[in-house]
């Protein structure tokens, strides 16, 4: 028994040395994380459909349930920000229980830093909810970009323009969303227009550079149009170019460097070898004397 | 006899073992504790705008642009989870047009022209690693997880952040649209140094970028 003892020792030893260096290896900080969060808005955009419940759920509770009561035709929530995943989205009668089967459901794929409007589209008899993907990426040149967003089943077809400017949109139909256009960033004056007939609209509207925006066409109340502008997606200032320099170099020698915390478990190992044969020898010494 | 001597010498290898084993787990404590038992899940920590408690009507969502009200510039970072306090001095753009570092090695910076942290759009802080004598404000950005907080003062209430994710780039190939592009949410980007320093040139050869988004 006592002539296998050093030989335990020697693998409890080199254990220890592996779960050391496995702990070692475990700290080190990852290169890139890929988890992320992306952004999820809702929306009400039929104009003859009555309010609604809107519930969003993550099936992997990923987040609690959400329930916004009561959304009205022309609403639009701020972006709720999710981690990424699969989410589902119901749409119930205003004041219906939860537990009743919803008119319509949709799921929703999050991915890392993307942004979604998820919308009550159509008409009431042909309702759907609908997931418009929201590329909210910096626009090239610092201009701005806008798109139309169109929920006027009164004006069926409509195109939107700068007064005297470029186009943003021809021939856009009810239910749909164009893509984004990159404009002059300013202080403008939109028309949105239908293309066959009826009043058009006007209203005006600061667009920063570097910043997102959608116009949104809506019947109003009497019997017209009405539009606003929502901010998608901002920023502000000048872009820097490339990196910041902050550093100057004084850590150098142990920054994301492995010598010294090597170097010291190495040295701490020498000392507490060194200091249990010093320990031993005293033992040894007499027994032999 | 012989044999209790032997049973004895094994009990004193035991503890020769012992020693420095143990030491070594107290290096490696020491060593781990910044930063292992910190990861956790962002979804655990991610929080809500719960619409039901702070709408003004029961009928409309709530409005874009919520968030707790602020108002004048940014004048203090705080990071709990790497031990940073430390007060905000405005940057801006250099002639070249790059981001100046802040002048202090003990203190961060923030980004004096772009987005208002607690604004929609993303807030950029900036802080040495490293001076020419030792480790600077953000010489722990490193060991920051998902979840994580990070807080800004501005008008005397602190805005609150959660880490989203980091990532390295080398500074040739800074990631301008995604640290500086448009966001849909109040956010913060922590910018400092890192790679390898170039003695020459006085420079890191990378830069860490650490995303948070408003909690």
């Amino acid at each position: 028994m006592s002539v296998h003892a050093p030989r335990r020792w020697l693998t409890a030893t080199a254990a220890a040395i592996v779960v050391v260096g496995g702990l070692a290896l475990a700290t080190t900080p990852a290169a890139a994380d890929t988890a992320g969060v992306g952004y999820v808005r809702l929306a009400h955009l039929s104009p003859d459909t009555p309010a609604v419940d809107v519930y969003l759920s993550s099936p992997t509770g990923a987040v609690k349930n959400q329930v916004f009561p009561a959304v009205a035709y022309g609403v639009v929530s701020p972006y709720l920000t999710l981690p990424v995943g699969v989410y589902e989205v119901a749409m119930r009668v205003a004041n219906a229980p939860a537990s009743s089967k919803p008119v319509l459901t949709r799921s929703v794929t999050v991915t890392a830093r993307q942004a979604y409007t998820v919308a009550g589209v159509g008409r009431h008899a042909d309702l759907g909810l609908r997931v418009i993907n929201d590329d909210l990426t910096l626009p090239a040149g610092d201009k701005a970009k806008v798109r139309v967003v169109q929920a006027s089943v009164r004006a069926p077809v409509l195109a939107v323009s700068v007064a005297d400017g470029p186009t943003i949109a021809d021939d856009v139909a009810f239910a749909t969303t164009t893509p984004y256009r990159q404009v002059d960033p300013g202080r403008w004056r939109l028309v949105v227009r239908p293309v066959e007939s009826g009043p058009q609209t006007e209203l005006t509207t600061s667009l920063g550079a570097g910043n997102v925006y959608s116009v949104l066409v809506l019947d109003n109340q009497s019997s017209g149009l009405t539009a606003k502008v929502l901010t998608d997606a901002s920023r502000r200032g000048g872009l820097p170019t490339g990196g910041v320099e902050t550093g100057a170099g004084g850590t150098q020698q142990v920054h994301r460097g492995w010598a010294l915390p090597i170097g010291v478990a190495l040295a701490l190992f020498g000392v507490g070898l060194v200091m249990a044969v010093l320990w031993r020898r005293p033992g040894g010494r007499h027994a032999r004397v | 006899m012989a044999a209790t001597r032997r049973a004895a010498r094994a009990g004193v290898s035991g503890r020769a073992v012992l020693l420095p084993v143990v030491l070594l787990a107290c290096f490696v404590a020491a060593l781990t504790a910044g930063s292992a038992l910190k990861i956790g899940a962002f979804g655990e920590t991610a929080e809500w705008h719960d619409p039901a408690s702070s709408r003004a009507g029961a009928s409309v969502l709530p409005r874009q642009g919520t968030g707790p009200a602020a108002s004048g510039p940014p004048t203090r970072v705080r990071i709990p989870a790497i031990g940073v306090d430390t007060a905000l001095e405005p940057l801006h753009l250099d002639g070249s047009g790059a981001l100046s570092a802040p002048h202090d090695y003990g203190k961060a910076g923030w980004y004096a022209d772009g987005t208002l942290p607690g604004d929609t759009g993303p807030a950029v802080v900036a802080g040495h690693v490293d001076s020419k004598h030792g480790p600077a404000v953000f010489y722990r950005l490193p060991q920051l997880r998902p979840g994580d907080l990070v807080e800004v003062e501005r008008g005397g209430s602190w805005q609150p952040f959660r880490v989203v994710s980091s990532a390295w780039y080398p500074k040739t190939d800074f990631p301008t649209a995604a640290v500086y592009g448009p966001t849909p949410t109040p956010q913060l980007r922590l910018v400092t140094c890192g790679g390898v320093f170039d003695r020459s040139l006085h420079s890191y050869t990378d830069n860490l970028v650490v995303y948070a988004v408003g909690a």
